[in-house]
């Protein structure tokens, strides 16, 4: 199953938050879209603002100069735009040999006693702002002069500035092509429109289409006639300017509240997901090894859903350490609760015996006391670890050869099992550990009859003592059935048996390898279960500290 | 005059059925079934003999208190605990509280009246009508069967009936295991196998307190026990 920590979660949920920059760039573009819309109206006012000035003045609109008059200033402009102008349109062929005069006027040949470009050039001048370009044509197509510049020298700072973000931001572009093609700009249907007597604005982009270009037509009136037309140009470098400023400093806003709220986040998360963990942790500690039950205390006066989990865990917990101890302790006062009744129909068999039975009723009486035996082995057994438990709390422990206590048993369990044969493997030095002997003997029994009631007829059990690392190891093995897999763990806890049911014999409770268990640990050390490597038996190894 | 015994028990069928068999054996029997029932009683004439048990009525440690107030009211009275609870705590502070012997309800009646009747032939030893010796010496060790007295170098040891027979049981064959089971059988011993160990601590330390070099009870790990022999 993926694996996904609540803090990884809380991450991937802030990142919602990059909708912000998004919503900042549609509310920028939108600016964007009414600053261009304002240029144009501002445009298309300047535009009629000079062309107010032009009204009735049709003899500004002749030309001054013959037609075939070049200005070095521009020779390529010019044959280029004669020849671009021709090939879109044939209809203003004629048009290709009537370069125009450009911007410095005055060093023309004074070809008419009047100098329409001139005063055509000098009034466009009052109308000049920065970054826009006039210029005025005639009825004949004629681009009569042009004054001002697309480009300004303010943009430039602006971008410079701001160079780390061209990658993010395109800066408005300042090396584009602003060349005028005049024949071509004269046939542009806002032009064609202007002549026609009604004004209009185009935004169209530079022939190199780097930079888009506003432009604004309108007619110049002589009477009724239209004679010519003002088109004022201008760049949108200025609003791109005002934009990418805007747009920049969104990013940045926006991601500065993103680090920070992300961090927030983090921190907030990597703080609950701690807290979960310490809880999970402690949870899961709480029973240990033993089975014993302890309380929680992460989180337990927290007032939030974290502390309220912990302290329904703790509930829990303490329920279950309730329940726990009643079973533990039922045995015990099972045993004991049940001693009265027993000594009651003990008492009464003897009495009964002792009155004197007949020869039939006698064999009533044995076989009742032979159950009553019976049914009070089961009870000394069942209270047998609860008594073990009291008396450990009080024991003393010495330092004792654990080698020489298994020698000795070993010779007892040659006698206690006469079919049985013992193979036992001992160090030649003592193996000191510390604890209590008759215990150690007390949980060897335990093992030893466990591993007798499992062992394959006519094997021996192996009993080995060796030493290792900071531990002398007791193994005792016999040849088998192997351990069920769902046993591995619980072997070892009280009520457990995985022997089968038997009716008659010697009753089993469960509680052999629990008692075992409660002596190992009493020795600080610890006892497990293996299944030989072949499978074939079992192995119960006590592993007990050396002392 | 037959002797009195006084049974403080709660539980009628106990009580009954142990009364029935001790008056079958000609004893003088006074049944109580609380502790003030029976101090009241006390107040006015001692019995014997008390048999108490511990947990009385509602009164859980009641018959610990008994104990101490009879023992308050008479040195030599013979007191038995005969209880349900067999952990060693309860029998370490029954027998602090100077009971003499403290058997649990598993004894059978056959058990029960010949430590009753071994109790008062003690009694009789120390009164002065002193039955027959039976004397086993072992070494330094003097055990009279007769009157259940235990000496060690001369010094007399302090047992309890239990504890007599374990000695007894150990002692009459030196060198001998004696395997926890027939220890039980041999001593009458009511206790369950458990106990035996902490039964035999005891009887240790209370060798120990007369000489410090005792070490005459061997464990033989998984076996049982044995007394050795002298020079052994």
């Amino acid at each position: 199953m993926l694996r996904v920590s609540l803090r990884t979660k809380l991450a991937l949920v802030s990142l919602v938050l990059l909708v912000l920059p998004w919503a900042g760039y549609r509310y920028v573009s939108e600016i964007e879209r009414f600053l261009l819309e304002s240029q144009r109206q501002s445009l298309l006012a300047t535009a009629k603002a000079v062309a107010t000035a032009l009204h009735e003045r049709p003899r500004l609109m002749r030309l001054s100069t013959p037609l075939r008059t070049v200005t070095p200033a521009a020779p390529t402009i010019s044959q280029e735009a004669a020849r671009e102008g021709g090939v879109a349109d044939g209809t203003v062929a004629p048009v290709e040999t009537a370069v125009p005069i450009p911007v410095h006027s005055d060093r023309l040949p004074d070809t008419t006693p009047v100098h329409p470009e001139k005063e055509l050039a000098s009034l466009l001048q009052g109308a000049e702002r920065g970054d826009a370009r006039f210029w005025v044509v005639n009825r004949d197509l004629k681009v009569l002069t042009v004054v001002g510049s697309l480009k300004s020298a303010a943009d430039e700072e602006v971008v410079t500035g701001r160079r780390w973000l061209a990658w993010l931001i395109q800066p408005p572009p300042q090396d584009f092509d602003d060349s005028l093609d005049k024949a071509a700009q004269a046939t542009r249907p806002e032009v064609t429109e202007a002549l026609f007597g009604a004004g209009a604005v185009r935004v169209r982009k530079t022939r190199d289409g780097r930079a888009t270009v506003i432009s604004a037509a309108l007619p110049i009136w002589a009477a009724d006639n239209v004679v010519g037309a003002v088109v004022a140009e201008q760049t949108t470098n200025s609003i791109l300017s005002v934009r990418n400023v805007a747009i920049e400093r969104l990013l940045i806003l926006t991601l500065t509240v993103f680090a920070a709220v992300a961090l927030v986040l983090l921190g907030f998360a990597t703080r609950l997901s701690s807290r979960i963990r310490r809880l999970r942790d402690e949870a899961e500690g709480a029973i240990d090894a033993q089975g014993r039950i302890s309380r929680l205390a992460a989180g337990s006066r927290a007032g939030d859903e974290i502390g309220d989990l912990s302290r329904s865990f703790s509930t829990v917990l303490t329920r279950l350490g309730q329940h726990h101890s009643y079973l533990e302790s039922l045995a015990s006062r099972l045993s004991h609760e049940l001693r009265t009744p027993v000594a009651v129909v003990r008492s009464s068999l003897e009495n009964l015996r002792m009155q004197g039975v007949s020869q039939e009723a006698a064999v009533y009486v044995d076989r009742a006391e032979e159950g009553l035996g019976r049914l009070s082995r089961i009870l000394s057994r069942m209270a047998e670890a609860t008594r073990l438990e009291t008396s450990l709390a009080t024991q003393e422990r010495e330092r004792y050869d654990l080698a020489a206590v298994v020698r000795d048993c070993v010779e007892g369990y040659r006698l206690a099992y006469p079919h049985q044969s013992f193979d036992l493997r001992l160090p030649a030095a003592p193996a000191f550990v510390r604890g209590s002997p008759d215990l150690a003997a007390q949980m060897l029994d335990k093992l030893v009859s466990n591993a007798v009631d499992f062992s394959t007829e006519g094997v021996a059990i192996t009993l080995e003592v060796t030493m290792e690392v900071g531990c002398q190891r007791l193994s005792v093995s016999n040849r088998g059935p192997a351990l069920p897999e769902a046993m591995a763990g619980k072997l070892f806890e009280a009520m457990i048996s995985m022997r089968p049911a038997s009716g008659g014999g010697e009753p089993h409770l469960g509680l052999g390898l629990y008692v075992a268990r409660l002596i190992a640990e009493f020795h600080g050390g610890r006892i497990e279960a293996a299944n030989l490597a072949d499978g074939g038996g079992v192995e119960m190894r006590v592993m007990l500290p050396v002392a | 005059m037959a002797k009195t015994i006084a049974i403080v028990e709660d539980d009628p069928a106990i009580r009954a059925n142990y009364a029935d068999a001790l008056r079958r054996q000609g004893y003088e029997v006074l049944a109580y079934d609380s502790r003030p029932a029976a101090m009241a009683a006390f107040a006015l004439r001692l019995p014997d003999l008390a048999l108490i048990d511990i947990g009385l009525g509602d009164e859980p440690e009641g018959g610990f208190e008994l104990c101490r107030s009879l023992r308050a009211l008479s040195a030599r009275l013979p007191i038995l605990f005969l209880t349900a609870r067999d952990s060693d705590f309860d029998i370490v502070s029954g027998l602090r509280l100077g009971a003499d012997d403290y058997l649990t309800k598993d004894i059978s009646l056959p058990h029960l009246l010949a430590r009753i009747a071994a109790l008062f032939r003690r009694l009789d030893a120390l009164t002065g009508s002193p039955p027959p010796e039976e004397v086993i010496e072992r070494g330094d060790l003097r055990l009279d069967a007769g009157r259940f007295s235990v000496t060690w170098n001369g010094q007399p040891v302090d047992l309890t009936l239990t504890e007599f027979w374990m000695v007894h049981t150990l002692a009459k064959h030196p060198g001998h295991v004696k395997e926890r089971e027939q220890l039980m059988r041999d001593a009458q011993l009511v206790v369950d196998e458990g106990t035996i160990t902490s039964h035999i601590k005891r009887i240790r330390k209370k060798f120990l307190a007369v000489d410090a070099a005792f070490d005459r009870i061997d464990t033989l790990y998984g076996m049982g026990y044995r007394w050795k022999a002298d020079g052994a």
